[in-house]
């Protein structure tokens, strides 16, 4: 169990999604984020990770997913089934894998259709400055076309549209998908500050564990659809099994490969 | 595709057989029975449909290689009919052609014109292709009213029937057995043609073309392959077209012509053959059940003469109704239902394990 | 110097045209293919306005365009909302469905009869004498004037007003723009509207100078070259594709016939589509979204 240190803000239960009627991507996804928590979701590819945060989040028609039983809480209200925008504006924001910028405006033109209609001209001023702030490289990229951002860039730019958006439970996806080391190991700690700074809870989709475990606050693990394990980082970094598959320590008789690693059977030591 | 029995094919033999189990060859020969029993218990009227069945059936077949299999868009069918027809048409006024050689030289411009019209699909796609093709279509039918305002027929070419030696096709059960046996052996050309390696090639191109360049499948060639296959079939068809009604004019080769061909294949299910024979009885018969409903509902006599717009504007909004709600067609109605059966109680397909 | 202004007047009917086209393009990636019978009823709505209502000319293009624009947002509502998460291929056979039905709903509420607003308007449409051999009808002005002036204006905005910039956003990524709050649905019934109201002005202007009948439609089906001769995903590539088309029709019907008239339209098409598919100004990239 989570330690209960805030307040619940995302309760899902039971989650089931199943894509073209006929196909069922995740199943009985049982997962609790706490305020101001950064809960990373692992697995390898094809897990369902992405699903969750889409489930979260909203689908649009093109994805043909439905969510088929169980639910999804925020702060008391039911939002699953709910279009992307009206998540959005609840608090939930998505930071998504790729899709993640517009690409033919200019990286301004990206920053002006996120804020809010509403924001006066003095708080947008605000805004602006302290997403600069964070993110030095994107004020001297400003007239450039987001298109030609580099990978890094891109990341901050769509963090930066995301902050935009006044998110109180913020969604990342493959945050370091793509990018140099140093790159990401920065974006983590970026990631650290602005929960810090700003009060907003994070909820982290990673395939890097290490680079994951380092900022959580409490880890789940999801393979095939289902969660298998859950805990606080050092135990995830203690057990032998993730120790084994995600962080590429301790071969047992010989170096498994990719194969074996979706195929083997587990011993049962998921439960232990 | 779901195997409720548990019934798997077990040798090559099984698997490249056409009817797969008993139970098959049971229901496949009672539909054979009907259909060769039908002509001879049913009204003309109802024969002249089956007919209209049939003659739609080659060319949504055509279509559906085209678009179904290959992937290639094409707005352009009608123009292939009507060059078909229209082949007939000049060979049979200027040289008093009979059907054995109508018939091919309808294929052999069919072909030519799938050339030109399989061109722009090498640079383009999708949507651009779409156009392209629609273009060409207005440039035949220009050819095509060229040629009657020219020579006088500006009411359109009257055809004689085809005849074979002394033989005359003209009672509707001749065209009936005629035409069930062209399409019985166009069917079982592009079952087996989906399934050979020109098949798969198409299946590869309409998936990922830029995957299947690089397994070496010769992107161009299949392309233009499919192009030509479906011309051909499809000319043919325009040259049975003209024999049947006897009567060859360019204002029947519109626009709407190709929508109808199109609507054949989407509302049965774009991609199975299923599909296209549940779509073309749809298609065919439904100005004919808006008639009788029209008559059932005894519509005053005043509204009989909008009925051509009644069939038009409801066309569409079946259409409509069909891709909104059931964009996999009849087919996929088909399929839910049997898949409700297969996987009853489960509703889902469960996580593998 | 007729034959230029000719040129000039259709090239701006096809303007006021292709404004349609591209606008629900760019928001919605899905080419209209019902735009020509949108151009259609609007020609007819003006007929009934001004038949029933008022007959003043400014009120009834006033009401008969509202009508038009509240038929873009119903299409929108009705029918497009839900070709929304479909593929391309689907959304553009809806509207050829769509425009099937409402070519048939013409001829059932309006009959295939010829008919004038012109007459009803109180209005004529008069011949100008520009120089010595040219002469061009009022509506014929009308057409050149009201395309520079809707093309401005949406210059204007697409450029300049926050509207603008969110409407190239949902063009662009509509997933993205959904996530960062954008209320798709509210954008692309815009752009319906919006379309429906430049498609159905061109279509009373056209009315009014030529004549009403259901066959009106086939302007739209010319007006597709223009959009692709000047790309598909571009606005300032109406105006150059317009003229293109525009001339070749207008050499065609001088010299060779009109039949040929109606083809010259296609044949720009076909040499553009294998010369440079995405157009004058469009871009590249539009080939590989399809």
């Amino acid at each position: 169990m989570p330690q209960a240190t805030g307040k619940l803000l995302l309760n899902i239960e039971n989650l089931e999604v199943v894509y073209h009627n006929v196909s069922t991507a995740i199943q009985g996804i049982t997962l609790q984020v706490y305020q101001n928590q950064i809960v990373g979701l692992l697995g390898t590819n094809g897990a369902g990770k992405t699903t969750i945060l889409g489930a979260i989040s909203g689908f649009l028609g093109v994805d043909d997913a439905k969510i088929t039983e169980g639910f999804i809480d925020f702060q008391g209200e039911k939002i699953h089934n709910r279009p992307p925008h009206e998540i959005t504006l609840k608090g939930i924001v998505l930071v998504p894998e790729w899709g993640k910028i517009f690409e033919h405006l200019t990286v301004q033109e990206n920053l002006d259709v996120c804020v809010s209609s509403g924001e006066r001209h003095l708080k947008r001023k605000d805004l602006y400055s302290r997403v600069f702030d964070y993110f030095p490289p994107l004020q001297m990229a400003k007239k450039r076309l987001a298109g030609y951002l580099s990978g890094g860039e891109r990341q901050m730019l769509s963090l930066s549209t995301a902050l935009l958006c006044g998110p109180r439970l913020l969604l990342v996806d493959e945050l370091s998908l793509g990018l140099a080391p140093i790159v990401v190991g920065e974006l983590m700690n970026l990631l650290k500050v602005i929960r810090d700074e700003q009060q907003i809870t994070v909820l982290l989709v990673e395939q890097n564990a290490l680079a994951a475990l380092e900022i959580a606050d409490y880890g789940y693990v999801i393979e095939n659809g289902r969660i298998v394990f859950a805990g606080s980082p050092d135990r995830l970094r203690n057990h032998q099994d993730i120790q084994e598959f995600y962080l590429g320590q301790g071969a047992r008789e010989s170096r498994k490969s990719y194969r074996d690693v979706k195929q083997y059977r587990r011993t049962r030591r998921w439960y232990g | 595709m779901a195997f409720a029995s548990g019934y798997f094919k077990t040798s090559y033999k099984s698997d490249l057989s056409l009817v797969e189990t008993g139970t098959h060859w049971v229901f496949l020969s009672i539909l054979i029975i009907g259909l060769v029993v039908f002509p001879f218990i049913s009204s003309v009227f109802l024969l002249d449909l089956a007919n209209q069945v049939f003659l739609a059936f080659i060319g949504a077949m055509a279509l559906m290689l085209l678009t179904g299999y290959a992937g290639q868009i094409s707005l352009g069918h009608a123009g292939f009919i009507a060059a078909g027809a229209f082949t007939t048409a000049i060979l049979f006024k200027e040289m008093k052609a009979p059907i054995w050689i109508t018939f091919p030289a309808s294929g052999i411009v069919g072909a030519i014109l799938g050339i030109i019209f399989g061109l722009p699909s090498l640079r383009l796609r999708g949507l651009y292709l779409a156009l392209s093709t629609l273009a060409m279509h207005f440039l035949v039918t220009y050819f095509g009213s060229e040629y009657e305002t020219k020579r006088g027929f500006s009411t359109g070419v009257v055809i004689s029937p085809p005849a074979f030696g002394p033989f005359k096709i003209e009672d509707p059960r001749v065209w009936y057995f005629l035409l069930l046996s062209i399409d019985i052996m166009a069917l079982l050309f592009l079952i087996n043609l989906a399934r050979s390696r020109t098949g798969r090639a198409w299946s590869a191109v309409r998936n990922r073309e830029v995957v299947a360049e690089a397994l070496g499948i010769k992107v161009s060639f299949y392309k233009l392959s499919a192009f030509i296959t479906s011309s051909v079939m499809t000319s043919i068809a325009g040259c049975l077209f003209a024999y049947y009604r006897g009567f060859v004019s360019v204002e029947a080769f519109s626009l709407f012509m190709t929508i109808q061909y199109i609507a054949m294949i989407i509302i049965g299910g774009l991609g199975t053959i299923l599909g296209t024979i549940f779509g073309t009885i749809f298609v065919v018969l439904l100005p004919y059940s808006i008639d009788m409903i029209g008559k059932m509902l005894h519509v005053p006599a005043r509204l009989t003469t909008y009925m051509f717009a009644i069939q038009y504007a409801s066309f569409g909004l079946i259409m409509i109704i069909f891709l909104v709600l059931e964009p996999g067609g009849l087919v996929s109605v088909w399929n839910r239902i049997k898949n409700y059966f297969i996987f009853w109680p489960y509703r889902y397909k469960p996580l593998e394990r | 110097m007729q034959l230029l202004i000719n040129t000039t007047v259709l090239a701006s009917l096809y303007c006021l045209i292709c404004i349609g086209y591209v606008f629900i393009y760019r928001a919605t990636r899905v080419l209209n293919l019902a735009h020509g019978e949108l151009m259609a009823v609007g020609g007819y709505f003006i007929f009934t306005v001004a038949l029933s209502l008022f007959s003043k000319p400014i009120p009834s293009f006033f009401l008969a365009c509202i009508f038009s624009m509240v038929l873009g947002f119903a299409i929108y509502f009705f029918l497009m909302r839900f070709m929304a998460g479909e593929s391309v291929f689907a959304a553009v056979l809806a509207t050829i469905a769509l425009g099937i039905l409402l070519r048939g709903l013409i001829t059932l509420i309006w009959t295939s009869q010829l008919w004038h607003p012109l007459q009803y308007l109180g209005m004529e449409n008069a011949s100008h004498r520009l120089t010595r051999e040219a002469v061009i009808s009022t509506f014929g002005i009308v057409k050149v004037l009201g395309a520079a002036l809707l093309y401005l204006s949406l210059f204007f905005c697409l450029k300049f007003t926050r509207w603008g910039l969110r409407m190239r956003a949902v063009g662009e990524n509509p997933l993205l723009a959904s996530r960062r709050g954008i209320k798709l649905h509210k954008y692309y019934a815009f752009s319906w509207g919006i379309a429906a109201l430049s498609g159905g002005f061109a279509g009373m202007i056209q009315a009014c100078d030529s004549g009403l009948e259901p066959g009106m439609f086939v302007i739209g089906l010319k007006a597709f070259p223009v959009v692709l001769v000047g790309g598909l995903d571009s606005f300032g590539g109406v105006i150059p594709g317009a003229f293109i088309v525009a001339l070749a029709e207008i050499l065609a019907i001088n010299y060779i016939s009109p039949q040929a008239s109606e083809s010259a339209p296609f044949i720009v098409l076909l040499a553009m589509l294998l010369i440079r598919p995405w157009g004058i100004l469009g871009t590249k990239e539009e080939l590989e979204r399809v």
